[in-house]
């Protein structure tokens, strides 16, 4: 055991005799420190964790192609509700010229049907129904006036046509339901084709079919050709049904059947130019794509850059504030140090969180510029951070000054400004830039919480908080994690990365140097 | 040697057997305690009226064979307190010192922690505030009525050694920073002879050129305080307060630090005021010593006359305390009663009377003066006054 | 001149290969240290001499840092007998307060190990090896065979409880049984036998409340709460002033006849050690380089070392012009040289010098010194 402690010192060069005090490397506080931070590797981690979180901010939207607010689009194809096709499967009416066939005739007449009889009476007035065909009936007064008739298979006009008047529709539904060919109506004479088309004089006039055919929209019209291919398909029952419409495209519709409102409803796929927001990551947008349709790595790094940059700008503020404010108060004590103190305390009970909330209320009903929102953001979380500062500064600046070392410097009729700055400033720098790197990463995270909470940095300008904050609902952080578990990630890597510093500096500066 | 022994044994025999009064010794310290407790209450009560500070003494005339002379000096500290911090009290820290210092010798001041040894060598160099009465006269000159600036330039001519190595370098500077900073403050010397000064007063103390670039948590306690020393030498004083400057080592590295001062004296015809609790050292060291006990010098003369002869009831328990490396020497010694009191509230009359195996009642309620019993032997004792 | 090559810092990759080298080293100490249920058999042992109460034989306590090993102490024989009371002297980093740290297994582990040596406690009808105990076998002999006194009594009392708790906390520790009236009886009698009259007001105050004097007595009294047959006393008068060091040290010396203990008394004063101790030891560098009665040792120094430790003392009633003082410094603790450790400062060597590291001496059957100088006197002696 003993041996090979000895061994550990051997190989030494013996040019000094052995306590030779050169031997020694010379280091600066300011190297030993580094060296001893160096050592900790908990610290180093945290500076690489840093480092790598500045690189991807700051030189990383440099490098990438894209802009922070640019916006990608995309064609998708929508299913759109085209058209609503329905089976008849009511009566219709068609009333008479000159003749009345008010509703509760013909609920009456519904009644009589139902019980079988073809005769029924209302308000001591006869009516008598005749069936002429199946689902067509006609109704007629007892001294056998033609009131209405009821059907079930539909007489449309024609595109472009006048709706046919009563006889055609009488007529040309005996026909049909009969199989005859032609009828006669209103004194002219109507051809029916196969395809249940009334035509006079060779033209189409209008056409009967069970099925009542709609468009969605207003202002859509649907062609006689369309409804026919339509009907034929749905006829033949197919999920899907091709047209090719009048400008020679042939555009694929698909047809779905909801059985309990037997309505078949035919959906037109149509290409839209559109925010491509929610992309999936891929090649082009390596972390995907948010809600407006922004390149969220890119976003992440101009975030990161916004983020960061708050970050140092409200710490400089605060210690900036705050080394001014604690050296005065420490350096030249009495009331000017009760007063100071004393505001330090009301700084310490105002709360926070309260007053940036209702501010960035206000600034929202102000429509503030996001850019000068970001500013007076980042002044106003200085200005209410100062506080912890000014107290450690002027705490270090009480006991440094009773240290001997300062009343060397005035035994030696030292100036005071020399004093101040040569003495007394270089020895609370340590602890300030411990406080001030663990100062940093809680800046970011309250900076963070206000963006989220859509108080802080808005919209254009990205920072992690406002990209989180698109997730707003579970749908969203399920389905598109890449949304906010990068930025999550960012956040984690740069508040832990600062704090390890921190601990690694606060570790580093612990003055144990007496040997 | 031989006086402090027969003073043991003679004062043994007074008190055969110190210890076993022990228990009843530290009952009567404990029913002082509360008494003075009492009192403190009782007097801070009447306070608010009597905050002035006594100021009455006849200035000293200037006597060119002494380098400083002080005068009746006083330095109190305030007791703040209340809602608005005003001052409620004094914590009377020196209260009224004279001695007078002849050029190129070294004064010792001997005492107990608290007895105010460093606030006296604070006070004499002007650091921490202003004095609260007396005279400090420096080649003549009253040091506190000095502009700051002229205070400044004064600085060079007196400086102090400090007992903490540790702390009275500063952490972020390099050592001939540290050292030259002064120097080059004040102008002493040329720029282009600046190095080389710097280097010869360094090699004075028993540094090494090389020691220039380095940072005081690299050298030892024993190099720290050499080159505390070469800081305070750098200035070329006339006059150096040693506070303690050995308390803090080791015997090896004390005996080189006290040669090297020793050394510096000769050659630079310094004038110390070496303040020690270690009564061995400052009699190695010392042409004169003072005893102080609670603000007060209670005994002042030569370094032979007092080692020989101690007359104050206080000088002889303390230097009966020290403990002589001889294990056959004889243990017998004045145990004195308890601690120091506390200086905000120091006892009425002579502030020894607490503690003192002589006290009689005239102690209690008169201050004694200062007495000359021989020459140059001052004492503060009714016990002398005849 | 200085050649940049020779700078013997460590470079990082040095210092890496050091601490792993260390961690693995204190791994395996520790790993021996906490096993459980240690059997009492390992650390039984048994005293050279009945009549001692501690015996230290040959330990070496070293602390693996990360500049290399600190051979704190290196090799301390001593013994403290049944009564005595053993002065250890030496200048801070010899090691004197590390040799007390391993008889109350207070090192700072894991750095600092126990690696080498015996160190044999009496507790009357067997005697254990410390170096070997576990440490929660240790703990019940803590307060009650050995017990410590710190240097500074403003720390070693805590400052939010009262002195009685304190005290009683001690007592409770190993008198579990004991009833409160009893425990406070013991407490107040305790206060007492350290002359503090106001016991029972002293019971009832705050460490702030006493005067540092007072303060040190309670840490003797705490000290002595149980009894303990070794007092090891680290500097405990360093901290106070010269008039109230005499009152500790009445004191010290009168309780210690009392409860017949023995007290280990380890201080660089060497006034002090003159009054208190019967036995001294003096340590350089981690290593005895003399030890005996303390006539002995302050009629007869022998090591140019001791010899030049009382030199540099200024004493009063003595006048010197210069005082003596030991040139260089001590050597760098993490390498020593392989001869003996004072010759670059001593001022009395011998040819023989250049040699190993000398062997211990024996001037007289209490007085052995580790010096060259004696092996001529020695040798003629034992001839003799």
């Amino acid at each position: 055991m003993a041996e090979d402690v000895k061994n550990v010192n051997e190989n030494k060069e013996e040019q000094y005799s052995l306590n030779d005090d050169r031997r020694v490397k010379v280091l600066s506080p300011g190297a030993l420190v580094i060296k001893r931070f160096l050592r900790n590797r908990l610290a180093v981690l945290g500076l690489i964790m840093l480092i790598t979180m500045f690189i991807f901010s700051f030189v990383g939207g440099m490098v990438v192609p894209y802009g922070q607010d640019e916006q990608f689009y995309t064609y998708t194809y929508l299913d759109k509700e085209y058209v609503g096709v329905t089976r008849n499967n009511d009566l219709r009416y068609a009333v008479a010229e000159g003749q009345q066939f008010p509703t509760i005739l013909q609920a009456q007449f519904l009644l009589a049907l139902g019980k079988g009889n073809d005769t029924f009476t209302y308000k001591d007035v006869d009516y008598k129904t005749v069936n002429e065909g199946p689902d067509f009936y006609s109704i007629s007064t007892a001294d056998g006036t033609m009131l209405a008739i009821a059907y079930k298979d539909i007489v449309n006009a024609a595109d472009g046509m006048a709706e046919p008047s009563f006889s055609v529709k009488y007529e040309g539904l005996k026909a049909y339901v009969n199989g005859a060919s032609s009828f006669v109506a209103d004194g002219k004479e109507y051809q029916l084709d196969e395809d249940s088309n009334i035509l006079l004089d060779g033209e189409t006039i209008g056409y009967i079919s069970r099925f009542v055919v709609a468009a969605r929209e207003n202002g859509v019209v649907l062609t006689r050709d369309f409804k026919e291919r339509l009907e034929e398909a749905l006829d033949s029952g197919v999920q899907e049904f091709s047209y090719t419409g009048e400008d020679g495209v042939e555009h694929t519709y698909p047809i779905s059947y909801d059985a309990s409102a037997q309505v078949w409803s035919v959906k037109e796929e149509t290409k839209t130019y559109v925010y491509s927001s929610y992309e999936k990551p891929s090649l082009k947008h390596p972390l995907g794509t948010d809600n407006n349709g922004m390149d969220m790595l890119v976003r992440l790094m101009y975030g990161g850059r916004v983020s960061l940059i708050i970050g140092f700008i409200v710490v400089i503020i605060e210690t900036v504030l705050g080394v001014i404010m604690g050296g005065i108060s420490g350096y030249f004590g009495g009331w000017i140090d009760n007063l100071i103190m004393r505001l330090v305390d009301i700084f310490y009970c105002i709360p926070s969180m309260p007053i940036i909330i209702i501010l960035g209320a206000a600034m929202d009903n102000m429509q503030v510029d996001p850019q000068i929102r970001m500013l007076y953001l980042m002044l106003i979380l200085g200005f209410l951070g100062w506080a912890g500062i000014a107290r450690m500064v002027r705490g270090q600046i009480l006991s440094l000054r009773e240290q001997e070392f300062m009343t060397a410097a005035e035994a030696c009729g030292i100036s005071v400004s020399r004093r101040i700055f040569k003495h007394l400033i270089p020895n609370v720098i340590p602890q300030l830039i411990v406080s001030c790197t663990m100062g940093l990463g809680s800046v970011i995270l309250t900076e963070a919480t206000l963006s989220f909470l859509g108080l802080g940095v808005k919209f254009p300008f990205a920072s992690w908080g406002n990209i989180i904050s698109d997730v707003n609902n579970s749908f969203v952080m399920t389905t598109y994690w890449f949304i906010w578990i990068p930025a999550g990630v960012c956040l984690l890597i740069t508040v832990l990365g600062f704090n390890f510093v921190g601990d690694g500096l606060r570790d580093a500066f612990d003055p144990k140097m007496k040997r | 040697m031989a006086g402090v022994k027969e003073l043991a044994e003679g004062v043994g025999r007074a008190h055969p057997e110190p210890l076993n009064k022990s228990p009843e010794q530290v009952d009567v310290e404990m029913e002082k305690r509360k008494e003075r407790i009492e009192q403190e209450i009782h007097t801070n009560k009447k306070r608010s009226g009597s905050l002035e500070i006594e100021n009455n003494y006849t200035p000293v005339t200037y006597d060119d064979q002494y380098i400083l002379m002080v005068n009746a000096l006083k330095k109190y500290f305030p007791i703040k307190g209340g809602m608005v911090t005003k001052t409620i009290g004094w914590v009377k820290a020196v209260d009224g010192v004279t001695f007078n210092l002849r050029r190129g010798t070294t004064m010792g001041l001997v005492g107990e922690s608290g007895c105010g040894k460093t606030t006296t060598g604070r006070a004499i160099l002007r650091l921490g505030g202003e004095k609260s009465g007396g005279q400090v006269l420096f080649n003549g000159q009253e040091i506190y009525d000095l502009s700051p600036k002229e205070m400044r330039a004064l600085r060079t001519k007196m400086q102090i050694i400090f007992q903490d190595p540790f702390s009275s370098l500063s952490p972020r500077l390099p050592v001939g920073e540290i050292i030259g900073e002064a120097v080059r403050e004040h102008n002493l010397v040329p720029k282009s002879e600046f190095n080389d000064y710097i280097d010869k007063v360094m090699d004075d103390c028993g540094l090494q050129p090389f020691h220039k670039d380095r940072y005081p948590h690299e050298f030892s306690g024993g190099q720290r305080q050499r080159i505390c020393i070469a800081r305070a030498l750098a200035l070329n004083p006339e006059f150096v307060v040693c506070d303690e400057p050995v308390s803090a080592l080791d015997v090896s590295i004390q005996a080189q630090i006290i040669n090297l001062l020793k050394e510096l004296q000769q050659k630079r015809s310094l004038t110390y005021l070496f303040i020690s609790h270690d009564l061995s050292v400052v009699e190695h060291i010392s042409d004169v010593v003072g005893v102080m006990y609670l603000g007060n010098l209670v005994e002042y003369g030569s370094t032979a006359d007092i080692f020989r002869n101690p007359l104050h009831p206080y000088t002889k328990a303390l230097f009966s305390a020290i403990p002589i490396p001889d294990p056959k020497a004889k243990m017998n010694r004045i145990v004195l009663e308890g601690s120091i009191p506390s200086p905000a509230n120091p006892p009425s009359g002579c502030k020894f009377h607490t503690r003192c195996a002589q006290c009689m009642e005239r102690c209690k309620v008169e201050a004694p003066k200062q007495i000359e019993v021989e020459k140059d032997h001052y004492v503060v004792c009714h016990l002398y006054d005849k | 001149m200085a050649k940049k090559k020779a700078e013997g810092y460590l470079s990082a990759k040095e210092s890496r290969r050091i601490s792993k080298q260390n961690r693995k080293i204190t791994n395996e100490l520790e790993k021996k240290r906490k096993r459980k249920n240690v059997p009492e058999s390992e650390y039984l042992t048994t005293m050279h001499d009945p009549n001692n109460s501690v015996e230290f034989d040959n330990l070496h306590t070293y602390f693996f840092t990360d500049s290399g090993t600190v051979k704190s102490v290196d090799g301390v024989t001593f013994e403290v007998p049944i009564g005595k009371t053993v002065g250890v002297v030496g200048e801070s980093g010899c090691g004197k307060s590390v040799t007390s740290l391993s008889l109350m297994q207070l090192l700072q582990r894991p750095q600092g190990q126990i690696v080498e040596g015996e160190i044999r406690l009496n507790l009357g009808d067997k005697a254990y090896d410390v170096a070997k105990m576990p440490y929660e076998k240790l703990q019940d002999l803590r307060g009650n065979f050995v017990s410590m006194i710190f240097q500074e009594p403003m720390t070693a009392l805590n400052p939010v409880f009262r002195i009685g708790d304190q005290l009683e906390e001690v007592l409770e520790l190993h008198n579990k049984d004991m009833s409160k009236e009893k425990m406070k009886a013991r407490t107040i009698e305790l206060l007492e036998m350290v002359g503090i009259a106001n016991s029972e007001g002293v019971y009832k105050m705050f460490p702030h409340e006493l005067s540092g004097g007072m303060r040190q007595r309670v840490v003797i009294a705490m000290a002595l709460a149980c009894r303990p047959k070794v007092i090891i006393a680290d500097e405990p008068t360093t901290a106070l002033d010269v008039t109230i060091q005499a009152q500790v040290l009445d004191l010290l010396r009168n309780l210690k006849d009392k409860i017949n203990s023995s007290i280990m008394f380890i201080t660089h004063d060497l006034g002090v050690i003159a009054e208190m101790a019967d036995y001294v030891v003096v340590m350089y560098a981690g290593r005895i380089v003399e030890k005996g009665t303390a006539e002995e040792i302050f009629d007869n120094p022998a090591h140019p070392y001791t010899i030049g430790l009382m030199a540099s003392k200024p004493v009063v009633g003595k006048q010197v012009d210069h005082l003596y003082s030991i040139p260089g410094k001590v050597p760098n603790p993490i390498n020593m040289p392989n001869y003996c450790y004072f010759k670059d400062r001593c001022e009395m060597c011998v040819g023989r010098c250049d040699g190993a590291y000398p062997e211990e001496v024996s001037i007289s059957p209490t007085h052995k010194v580790s010096c060259y100088r004696y092996y001529a006197d020695a040798e003629k002696g034992g001839n003799a």
